[in-house]
């Protein structure tokens, strides 16, 4: 079984761009332009880990985090986003966001964090 | 660079005893020149730091485009003002075609266009660049009558304009930004879709298409119309085949036309070309519509001709698709077609000809549209066409091919006057040759349903549970990975191709809409096997293997031992549409195409890019500098070094840097100026400039050609200016461009030297690896440097003038070694050998004779 990584961001590009290189690397991966659908999508299927932006329309990055961290325990969250604020990044370490990138980020970097993120699961 | 410009200032002042009439206003010039320099400095770190976050290797978003944007424009302003201080103004039009490149890109950041244009364009005044405007199957049409003159009916377009005026005049902006929102998608698109085809045209639109008409029955008399989708991008990147409305057989008179555009730019919103649009990254609305108005052909025959075999890459032969009859019956893969495959060298030799079945033919009707009746029994055995037309057919695919510099796919016609008309053509999808591939059928103990039956469309071995699409309403409930399998094909079935394992039909051909979208998908496809709706059981799960030879074979069950174990991925990076769109705004900004100034296109009308203000700016504030000193009375003058390996050195002694009796052209040994008597010392080094330049390969002159325009070497006037312990030193070898500023006095604390090397002509690959080994040599010499795709600086400061002298020996022999090296750098394991030679003394890579 290959590991299951969503993918939540509301700009289409970033989420279409992760998802052909993620494939690549042989993962199963699903995007969600905002956070309500995708999740709705978490309490139907589990995912390894959840990549998601922290701005947002509605439903944000940290909210995610805490209800991803509530709900599914094991899955990891890895924020990313435009903002790189210090603030933000303390309250994400607070609520065990796994990694944290400042966009944009590089794809080898991203990969890296997620397979680190999934050895740790083993 | 501030404290540079601060030292410059300084060092001014140092000579300022010196000063002289005259001498002042250069002066006070170099300084707004190196100011100017360095604006340019910034805004190419910029321009090279956005070309390497949008190259793939990163995930970005809208707001680093923008953020990006916004300090390069800081800096070109700046930049430009400087500029028209230095120059007084001179050139007014360096600001105007920055305008525009400006606006331009600045619309293709927010995605919005000009407010009112041209609602309608006659295919003869289609003209290169207005593909956007008119839309891609419009404008390669129009191509191919304008440019090509090949025969292609007349007809004109209604713009994108035309487009976006409908939908303002009919208030359906709301309703396409619905279409992006998480809303009951289904239902947004049907309410759309009917609002469109209740809509109105606005009058403006209304008049322009009356006189269009008016127009085009006085060309073609009491013609019938074809009235055609032609959809930003359509036949560009992705095909969008038979993914949108075409009305055959239309009136030219407005009600008909007016209703036929409706309902084309409905289907735009069909749910299959949404389903399609969103697969391949297109924002949901985001897509416009222009619509071609073009005279009908009464053909006899008509069909597709593919310039290369879509199915095995072979590109020597074309294939031809025919039938008796219009386009219909061929492109919606309606009737079984006569096959051609044809030598494309002359004499056109037909490799193989089989006779399609063509059970029936569509036709045009009496009054408005066409229907698809039986043909008759003698044209149903015979070939829809002979020698003399199969070879006009290919001749003229060739031309076309040629021209776009890749294999067709174009629908043709022949009329009743025996001649080919063209009638559409975009590129075609072949698969990639992999020449390691070994197709070994393993051989398997399970049932047998179907075996070598109909043609293979797209190959691969895939598994699933067969699913009978007996009505279009019917794919509502298509389930994931299933295997789509029908009577005939259909371009709707692209709604769930995405989610498609495979297809198997019982008719259609490989020349359809559909297979066009299946190959765009890579979903393995078969048509035309005769009985596949009977033979497969809806529910049953079963493996189909369809070989690149044509063979194909349905098994019972999952065969997991011959399924295809890792398919392709589905997109690549270069198929999101917004990734191309991004693309599309560095072709504003980053390619060079401004590069000999000795030409008479070197003006601001010729400048495309931000690149090409720059390098105006540039090329304008040196000449600037030399004018100023060429007319300064007694002050420093312009003067030509005479080396015997580059006679285009020209020196202008802003103090002390040359001898006293140094006259227009001077000799090494003139030359006082520590930094640049160092410099020049390394660069005639004994072997390390090398005699000619590397022989460049093709491929990497033409990468040079697309960056930067025609080859040339050795035009431009390298200037270094200097003082005694002064130097800076701009030199431009044909595509790669190197700057050293050094300061290099007895006092070690305010020494420097700054080096910085940008571009090259070989590929990005092999420029890479150059900024590789040259950021190895420059960590060996004591710099700190800094890479950043084709771009390096290093600085070393607080340094002994000994040292200085000693490294910029170094960096002379290093200016002269790594000239055009870029173009041997075939492997990384070459970096590191070139590099540690150099470190060696090493200079004769290739044991030949060198200076």
């Amino acid at each position: 079984m290959s590991s299951r990584i969503m993918v939540i961001d509301d700009e289409k590009i970033v989420g279409d761009m992760a998802k052909i290189s993620l494939e690549e690397e042989g993962y199963e991966v699903e995007t969600f332009l905002n956070a309500d659908p995708a999740l709705k999508r978490l309490q139907e299927t589990g995912f390894d880990v959840v990549v998601t932006d922290l701005k947002m329309k509605g439903i944000d990055g940290l909210e995610v985090l805490r209800t991803v961290k509530q709900n599914h325990p094991d899955t990891k969250v890895i924020m990313i986003t435009a903002f790189a604020d210090l603030d933000v990044a303390i309250e994400a370490i607070k609520g065990d966001v796994f990694d944290f990138f400042p966009k944009p980020v590089r794809i080898k970097e991203l990969k890296a964090s997620i397979s680190k993120a999934l050895s740790k699961e083993d | 660079m501030t404290t540079l410009r601060h030292k410059m200032r300084s060092l001014m002042g140092r000579y300022s005893g010196r000063r002289e009439a005259g001498s002042v206003d250069v002066r006070s010039a170099f300084v707004s020149y190196k100011k100017i320099m360095d604006d340019n400095d910034r805004a190419l770190e910029i321009i090279t730091d956005m070309g390497e976050k949008t190259s793939g290797s990163y995930l970005f978003d809208v707001v680093y485009i923008r953020n990006a944007y916004a300090d390069l424009t800081k800096s070109v302003r700046i930049s430009l003002k400087d500029f028209n201080q230095l120059t007084g103004g001179h050139y007014p039009g360096i600001q105007s075609a920055y305008e525009k490149i400006d606006a331009r890109i600045d619309a293709l950041i927010s995605g919005t266009t000009r407010p009112l244009e041209r609602l309608s364009i006659r295919f003869d005044d289609i003209s290169p660049g207005m593909a956007r405007e008119v839309g891609g199957k419009s404008y390669h049409l129009a191509e191919i009558r304008n440019r090509l003159g090949l025969e292609a009916p007349d007809g004109f377009a209604l713009t994108i304009f035309a487009f976006e005026e409908f939908i303002r005049h009919n208030r359906l902006g709301e309703s396409i930004s619905a279409l992006d929102s998480d809303g009951d998608q289904l239902e947004n698109r049907r309410s759309l879709r009917q609002r469109i085809l209740r809509g109105s045209l606005p009058p403006s639109l209304e008049k322009e298409l009356s006189e269009s008409l008016d127009w085009l029955r006085g060309r073609c008399g009491e013609c019938r119309l074809a009235i055609r989708s032609s959809a930003e991008e359509e036949d560009g990147f992705f095909s969008f085949a038979g993914q949108f409305e075409t009305i055959l057989n239309v009136s030219a008179e407005v009600p008909a036309v007016e209703d036929a555009y409706r309902r084309v730019i409905a289907s735009l919103f069909s749910d299959e070309a949404m389903e399609y649009q969103q697969r391949f990254g297109y924002r949901p609305g985001s897509l416009r519509m222009a619509v071609g108005c073009v005279a009908m052909v009464d053909a006899v025959a008509s069909g597709v001709i593919y310039t290369a075999d879509p199915l095995d890459g072979n590109r020597d032969v074309a294939i031809i698709n025919s039938a008796w009859g219009l386009g219909p019956s061929v492109v919606e893969g309606s009737t079984e077609a006569d096959r051609f495959v044809v030598g494309k060298r002359p004499p056109f030799e037909v490799a193989e000809r089989i006779l399609g079945k063509k059970k029936t033919m569509t036709s045009a009707r009496a009054e408005d549209g066409v229907e698809e009746m039986e043909s008759a029994d003698d044209l149903r055995h015979a070939f829809s066409l002979g020698p003399k037309e199969l070879e006009a057919i290919t001749r003229e695919a060739l031309s076309i091919e040629d021209y776009y510099h890749g294999p067709q796919d174009i629908e043709w016609a022949v009329n009743r006057a025996g001649s080919v008309v063209i009638l559409q053509s975009r590129p075609l999808r072949i698969k990639e040759i992999q020449r390691d591939e070994t197709v070994a059928a393993p051989v398997l103990e399970r049932r047998l349903l179907m075996k070598n039956q109909g043609s293979v469309v797209q190959p691969g071995a895939v598994g699933g549970r067969v699913f009978l699409a007996s009505t279009p309403e019917a794919l509502d409930d298509f389930p994931r990975d299933a295997i789509l399998v029908a009577r005939s094909d259909s371009p709707q079935f692209a709604r769930v191709m995405p989610y498609a394992s495979a297809i198997i039909t019982d008719s259609g051909n490989t020349a359809s809409h559909m297979a066009s979208i299946s190959r765009e998908f890579r979903v393995p496809t078969v048509v035309n096997t005769g009985n596949a709706t009977r033979v497969l059981e809806p529910g049953v799960e079963i493996t189909l293997q369809a070989g690149e030879d044509g063979g194909m074979t349905v098994y019972e069950g999952i065969a997991r031992e011959i399924i295809d174990e890792q398919h392709d991925t589905f997109l690549k990076l270069e198929e999101l549409y917004e990734f191309r769109r991004r693309k599309y705004l560095m072709k504003c900004i980053s390619p060079l195409n401004l590069v000999d100034p000795f030409t008479d296109d070197f003006t601001p009308d010729n400048c495309r890019t931000i690149h090409d203000i720059l390098r105006f700016i540039h090329e304008k504030s040196m000449r600037e500098l030399i004018e100023a000193s060429r007319h300064a009375e007694r002050g420093p003058s312009l003067k030509r070094l005479d080396l015997p390996f580059m006679d285009n050195i020209h020196a202008l002694d802003i103090g002390a840097g040359l001898t006293a009796d140094a006259g227009d052209v001077f000799t090494v040994d003139q030359v006082v100026s520590v930094p640049f008597r160092a410099v020049l010392s390394g660069m005639s080094y004994p072997g390390a400039w090398r005699k000619g330049g590397v022989p460049i390969s093709l491929s990497d002159f033409f990468t040079a050609s697309m960056r930067a325009g025609p080859m040339l070497e050795n035009v431009d006037i390298n200037l270094a200016v200097i003082s005694h312990f002064y130097m800076n030193l701009a030199v431009r070898f044909g595509y790669h461009y190197n700057v050293i500023d050094c300061f290099a006095s007895p006092r070690a604390a305010s020494n420097h030297i700054y080096f910085r090397f940008l571009g090259g002509a070989a590929d990005l690959s092999k420029r890479l690896r150059r900024i590789e080994m040259l950021a190895i040599i420059l960590d060996h010499l004591g710099f700190v440097s800094k890479a950043k795709g084709d771009l390096i600086t290093a600085t070393t400061t607080n340094i002994s003038q000994e040292e200085a002298v000693r490294i910029l020996d170094q960096v002379g022999r290093l200016m002269a070694f790594i000239r055009q090296l870029d173009a041997i750098l075939t492997s990384d394991a070459i970096v590191k050998e070139f590099a540690q030679r150099f470190i060696d003394g090493d200079y004769d890579l290739f044991g030949e004779a060198s200076l």
